[in-house]
């Protein structure tokens, strides 16, 4: 391996500060976790079923949540989310959430989902409750952020004179 | 009135709060700064360029995940330089069995100062050829300069402590001068 350049380093943090693969990620964490919620909710309100079909929704509820494990792990350890990008992925919860509560009531009202979609609504509303508090938080500490940098750069004015 | 230390503290503060914001110019900027004395601590940690060269990418990695964490951003030096030393030692500790130094310090003689006019190239080789606990104390203080406190934070180790291993290293390193006639 020859002598690495601060050049070479600057390429490899623009390569891993990639803003699309943050945007996948988070799209994959939101979709798992829809699906899980979906699929559970089907699962806890349909009455008597044979142990294979438990054992089936079991299953698919487990891939769901394994992939929102991976997906979280990855946006906490690997690619991991800046401010900037904490209310891109905030606004695309609170969008996701608020269709998928939506799509579940309609199904509910108007369609043959009965009580599973309630229940899926239900589920929804509380990923909406908890992305709308994930967007406040990530707005406050962006705006705090910014206050900080405004602050460091009269200070810096002020040492350089 | 600030020093020129506590300037550049503030510089990198800016910039890591330009990088906790999410501007890739800030990660840059940042990398412009600091990626020599990186280079040069992993150089005389690991005492190889293919070892070095990948403490450096890996210190840089940590850097970019763990950003977002830093609270204090004015305390960036020893921030990074804690993440290269626990790279080095991770390393170190994957590749050998623990290794302790065993000098009879009893027997050192007392400090002098080295020669200012001694060959820079020579004292870097014979810094190499220090245990790496000596040396790496040797290199951040010296050459990059890290307070006292800061050696203190990086080491995570007490003051006191971070002065008997200064203290050690130089004897380490006049010894090892006088063995070889460069000094007397």
């Amino acid at each position: 391996m020859s002598t690495p350049t601060a050049k070479d380093m600057q390429r490899l943090i623009a390569g891993e500060l990639s803003l699309r693969s943050r945007i996948a990620y988070t799209a994959l964490l939101l979709l798992t976790l829809g699906a899980a919620g979906a699929i559970g909710s089907l699962w806890l309100t349909e009455p008597s079923l044979p142990l294979r079909t438990h054992l089936a929704f079991a299953v698919l509820v487990g891939i769901n949540l394994s992939w929102v494990s991976y997906a979280t792990w990855v946006l906490t350890r690997r690619r991991v989310l800046l401010a900037g990008h904490r209310i891109i992925a905030g606004r695309m919860a609170v969008t996701f959430s608020a269709v998928f509560v939506a799509g579940a009531a309609i199904v509910g009202i108007w369609g043959p989902g009965g009580s599973a979609a309630f229940a899926a609504a239900g589920f929804g509303l509380v990923m909406l409750a908890v992305a709308i508090a994930l967007l406040i938080h990530a707005r406050k500490n962006f705006a705090r952020l910014l206050e900080r940098r405004r602050v460091l750069e009269v200070q810096l004015q002020e040492a350089s004179r | 009135m600030h020093t020129e230390t506590e300037r550049q503290a503030l510089e990198d503060a800016l910039l890591v709060t330009r990088c906790q914001l999410g501007e890739a110019a800030a990660f840059d900027a940042l990398i412009e700064r600091w990626h020599q004395p990186l280079w040069r601590y992993a150089r005389h940690a690991t005492g190889n360029d293919d070892a070095a060269a990948e403490t450096v990418q890996d210190v840089w990695l940590r850097v970019l995940r763990g950003i977002v964490r830093l609270r204090d951003s004015e305390r960036f030096r020893a921030w990074l330089f804690g993440i290269a030393r626990r790279v080095v030692m991770d390393r170190l500790r994957a590749a050998y069995a623990d290794r302790t130094v065993d000098a009879d310090l009893a027997t050192l003689p007392e400090p002098q100062s080295v020669e200012p006019d001694y060959d820079l190239d020579m004292l870097h080789e014979e810094l190499a050829q220090l245990p790496v606990i000596e040396r790496e104390v040797l290199v951040l203080f010296y050459l990059e300069e890290l307070s006292l406190q800061e050696l203190s934070d990086v080491l995570a180790i007490p003051a006191g402590t971070v002065k008997s291993r200064l203290f050690r290293a130089r004897q380490l390193l006049r010894r090892q001068l006088t063995n070889k006639g460069v000094i007397r």
